[in-house]
């Protein structure tokens, strides 16, 4: 019963995030996106950990690992972003048809 | 106290959704940014009510300084930060409606009828948690949590080379 509870609220958070990725046009927002579903995967990993498996530390790694990726993301996001409105003047995807390959 | 831990967990929980939700849903970029912050704050709460004090503590600080900081990048990329201009954002937003709700069926359906197996009640202390996480990432885990250091290292300086303007080999002095 708990299990699923926390784990139906990482669904639900994941669905926004991905809806929010898939629909925003601003790429920081399409980041903002990226990291609810990063946070939402971290809360079903603790919830595997507390309630299935409390005695293996891996999974709290796992965790770590999904944090540095969230900022990571945040930093190379943030240094596209910067580098694409010195050049253009915007982060809209909407306006960026010309990184079509 | 397994009753009350339900309870904590889906009134932080839907506190988390609701913040989330917000984030897509307000004009102004700055309150999405701290919205956003507030789901990720809710959503390290729930890991303190799921007894991992550790991750919950060092979520709710990464998240504080990482979205303070997203704000900021906000106002500088938005092309209307305040929402007056009422412009609409989205693209594409009946199919991604449709993909967001379709995963989160066949998730629901996946949480509703896999046996999970036993609930186990008690868990290791925080001092206990923290011991056996450090033996963790010094031993087994080791090589993990080091190429995640230099993943840091890497996008640092990913990071970096992409945001300077370089002419000719040389950064430009201004």
């Amino acid at each position: 019963m708990v299990l699923t509870v926390a784990l139906i609220i990482g669904t639900i958070l994941f669905g926004i995030g991905l809806y929010g990725a898939l629909s925003q046009t601003n790429l920081v927002m399409i980041m903002m996106g990226v990291e609810l579903m990063l946070g939402a995967s971290m809360l079903n990993l603790v919830a595997f950990w507390r309630y299935l498996h409390p005695e293996v530390y891996s999974i709290q790694m796992f965790v770590l690992v999904v944090m540095t990726v969230m900022a990571l993301e945040a930093a190379v996001g943030f240094a596209i972003g910067t580098q694409r409105f010195r050049s253009k003047g915007s982060v809209e995807s909407e306006e960026a048809a010309d990184l079509k390959g | 106290m397994m009753e009350l831990r339900i309870i904590l967990l889906i009134v932080i929980g839907l506190i988390a959704i609701w913040f989330g939700w917000r984030v897509f849903r307000t004009d102004s970029m700055v309150r999405s940014a701290f919205s956003l912050l507030a789901s990720m704050v809710a959503v390290g709460a729930m890991f303190l009510v799921m007894e991992a004090e550790f991750l919950g503590v060092l979520q709710i600080m990464m998240m504080g300084t990482e979205m303070s900081i997203m704000a900021i990048f906000m106002m500088m990329y938005m092309m209307d930060p305040g929402g007056l201009g009422e412009m609409d954002m989205t693209h594409q937003e009946k199919p991604s409606i449709i993909v967001a709700v379709i995963f989160g069926g066949i998730s629901l359906a996946v949480i509703l009828l896999t046996k999970w197996g036993d609930i186990i009640a008690e868990a290791p202390t925080p001092a206990q948690q923290n011991h056996d996480l450090g033996i963790e990432v010094m031993k087994r885990s080791m090589m993990i949590f080091e190429s995640a250091g230099f993943s840091i290292l890497t996008a640092m300086v990913a990071a970096l080379a992409t945001a300077l303007i370089i002419h000719n080999n040389q950064i430009e002095k201004n």
